[in-house]
């Protein structure tokens, strides 16, 4: 039978709402202008990132912080609510400004500040339950990881 | 428990509706934001920077979506309420003046995407790779947008510049700028208060003319944590536009996206060296502030620069001419162009990323005067209207046509859809920020100053220059060669 293991993470909301979805980690800064990730296809563009090639599309996007353009914010938006090829939420060392603008206008959760550091405890493919009720308060991030 | 957003008397009846239905949605979508960034209280702007929206009909058909989705940076879908809305004004009782970045095409040339293919950015042939030309319903989208905006009060400046001739900051105001670049010189240089404004808030800041306090607008987020100090031989050799590009890059890259305080920086730095050198904000570090010690109106003291709270020791960093030159080398291996080293081909030579400055026009049109650009490749300059005017009252135009090249307002490729262009255009540019930012877009780079750019125009292929090849090669290396050709020049102040 396939063992499953679950990790509990608790962090600071930028950004309410419920997520859940495969995660998606980049270990470099990345913001989410369109020459970042397409607006049309939600295709990682960024040069040296860990994830250029890969569709971000309906994925908990793991990363350090922004980089790059302010546009980021309205990109972010744009991808979530209009192109819909966005990410389905957003966990950070720290969620940027630029990418708490975002995510508000986008409806997809944000969080950061979480007790152990995302980047190191979440891994590519798990899948990751966020659960942010309120701008400001505590945040819940459940890894669910398929054990060999 | 948090404190509560204390807001004016303007600011509470706008929230109430008592200015109409278009200032109460931003007021509400502020609010949200300010409550995220945990503010107490709101700014009174001087200044909006934002971006032109792509105004069309039932934007989410299929067809429509799809080609939107190639054309729209992603802000458009958020003035369609505004619009909707009767009584949507700007730079009225607030007296917030509000304008955009540059756009897709420059506005009066509209026709020209009708006819064959004329060598300028929104419709020109590559030989043998391919063409491009922007789409037509998408062009009147953005001149629907634009018109909408003129009727509500925005300034039709369409540059990245406003900040050096249309609309200057002064010490202690508060400007909303999600052009990056533009953020950094009004913090670094104006003395006033700008974050690299979320492009989203820049949308409800026009019509409302406040933003939430944070950010780099509190003296916390202004402070220097580092001080990075150039060496002589980088204060007395920065000499190209590409060199303050790569030299401001560097700056940021030492001080690992932190904000710096920077020593030993030349004695004249001109507009576009300024111009260069900061607008390595937006690709090199997150906030748009560096505390240019000699330059910065609000740190004439290094005390000044870290808020009254520097440490002991504070961390010390060095920029070498090494450290320079690597940064070239990076831009020039992100997306690297084929070909040998000494001689690669391009396709298209441009300047003006951000709009380029007078003295950078006027250096185009020196380099290439008499000149003629080779036939195939392309030679643009973008730069601001009242720029665009002065070369063509001043004969700087006239050079840069004559020689077959094209000088362009209202404009850059940078929000063209580049992604589009031909497969594997080769691009070269002096600009740090659009080669960061454009990098991963399909098209080729080359990093280079200007002298090499207008050569690689006329020969169609680039060649590094002799200064170059002086600077790249090791250090003992080139110290040996100094012994034979000195070019290294001591102690003198630099003049750009």
């Amino acid at each position: 039978m396939e063992k499953k293991k679950k990790i509990v993470l608790t962090g600071i909301a930028r950004s309410k709402g419920k997520a859940a979805g495969e995660a998606l980690v980049n270990r470099q800064r990345i913001g989410w202008a369109f020459n970042h990730v397409g607006n049309e296809d939600g295709m990682v563009m960024a040069p040296g990132a860990d994830t250029k090639g890969k569709i971000v599309t309906g994925k908990i996007f793991v990363y350090p912080t922004t980089a790059g353009s302010t546009s980021g914010a309205f990109s972010l938006y744009y991808k979530c609510k209009v192109s819909k090829h966005g990410p389905a939420g957003l966990i950070c060392q720290t969620v940027h400004w630029i990418d708490i603008n975002g995510a508000i206008a986008g409806e997809i959760p944000a969080v950061d500040k979480l007790n152990k550091d995302p980047l190191k405890v979440i891994k590519d493919g798990d899948w990751v339950e966020i659960n942010a009720p309120e701008v400001g308060e505590k945040a819940t991030v459940t890894i669910t990881r398929k054990q060999a | 428990m948090k404190k509560k957003m204390k807001l004016t008397k303007l600011q509470q009846e706008m929230l109430d509706g008592k200015h109409g239905e278009a200032k109460q949605f931003c007021m509400d979508k502020l609010l949200d934001f300010g409550k995220a960034v945990e503010a107490t209280e709101m700014v009174d702007l001087v200044l909006t920077l934002n971006c032109c929206p792509i105004y069309v009909k039932d934007r989410m058909q299929p067809e429509r979506l799809k080609k939107l989705n190639e054309y729209d940076l992603g802000h458009s879908p958020l003035y369609d309420p505004i619009f909707a809305m009767k009584d949507a004004h700007v730079a009225d009782e607030s007296g917030t003046q509000c304008g955009n970045d540059p756009y897709m095409m420059q506005l009066d040339k509209a026709k020209e995407i009708l006819g064959p293919p004329n060598g300028k950015p929104w419709n020109f042939e590559i030989p043998g790779k391919g063409s491009f030309k922007l789409d037509q319903e998408m062009v009147a989208g953005f001149q629907a947008g634009y018109d909408m905006l003129m009727k509500h009060g925005w300034l039709p400046w369409l540059s990245c510049n406003p900040y050096l001739n249309t609309r200057i900051p002064k010490m202690g105001e508060y400007a909303a700028s999600s052009e990056s670049s533009a953020a950094c010189y009004i913090n670094t240089i104006l003395g006033a208060r700008t974050n690299r404004e979320a492009a989203v808030n820049t949308v409800y800041c026009a019509y409302t003319g406040c933003l939430p306090k944070y950010g780099t607008h509190l003296d916390e987020f202004r402070a220097a944590k580092c001080i990075v100090e150039l060496t002589n031989e980088v204060r007395d050799n920065i000499k190209g536009m590409a060199d303050w590009g790569a030299l401001g890059a560097a700056i940021a890259e030492k001080a690992g996206n932190r904000i710096m305080a920077v020593l030993n920086l030349p004695k004249k730095m001109g507009p576009g060296a300024t111009k260069n050198l900061i607008s390595c904000a937006s690709p090199g570090m997150n906030d748009p502030m560096m505390h240019l010690m000699g330059y910065t109106p609000e740190s004439p003291t290094l005390e000044a620069a870290f808020k009254g709270k520097m440490p002991r020791k504070p961390e010390r960093y060095k920029v070498t001419m090494e450290d320079v030159v690597e940064m070239y080398r990076h831009l020039n291996a992100i997306a690297p162009a084929p070909g040998p080293e000494k001689a690669k081909p391009v396709d298209i030579v441009f300047f003006g990323c951000p709009h380029a400055t007078w003295d950078e026009v006027r250096e185009v049109a020196r380099l290439v005067k008499g000149k003629k650009v080779k036939k195939g490749v392309k030679l643009w300059v973008q730069t601001d209207t009242p720029t665009y005017f002065m070369a063509q009252h001043y004969g700087d135009t006239k050079t840069i046509e004559d020689a077959g090249g094209h000088i362009f307002h209202q404009t850059c490729i940078a929000m063209s859809p580049i992604r589009h262009y031909p497969k594997d255009t080769v691009i070269a540019t002096d600009s740090f920020k659009y080669v960061k930012l454009g990098g991963g877009f399909g098209p080729k780079w080359i990093y280079g100053n200007p002298e090499a750019l207008v050569n690689a125009a006329v020969t169609g292929v680039f060649t590094p220059t002799a200064r170059w090849e002086y600077w790249s090669k090791p250090r003992k290396e080139r110290l040996a060669s100094e012994k034979e050709r000195p070019l290294y020049q001591g102690e003198k102040p630099m003049v750009d």
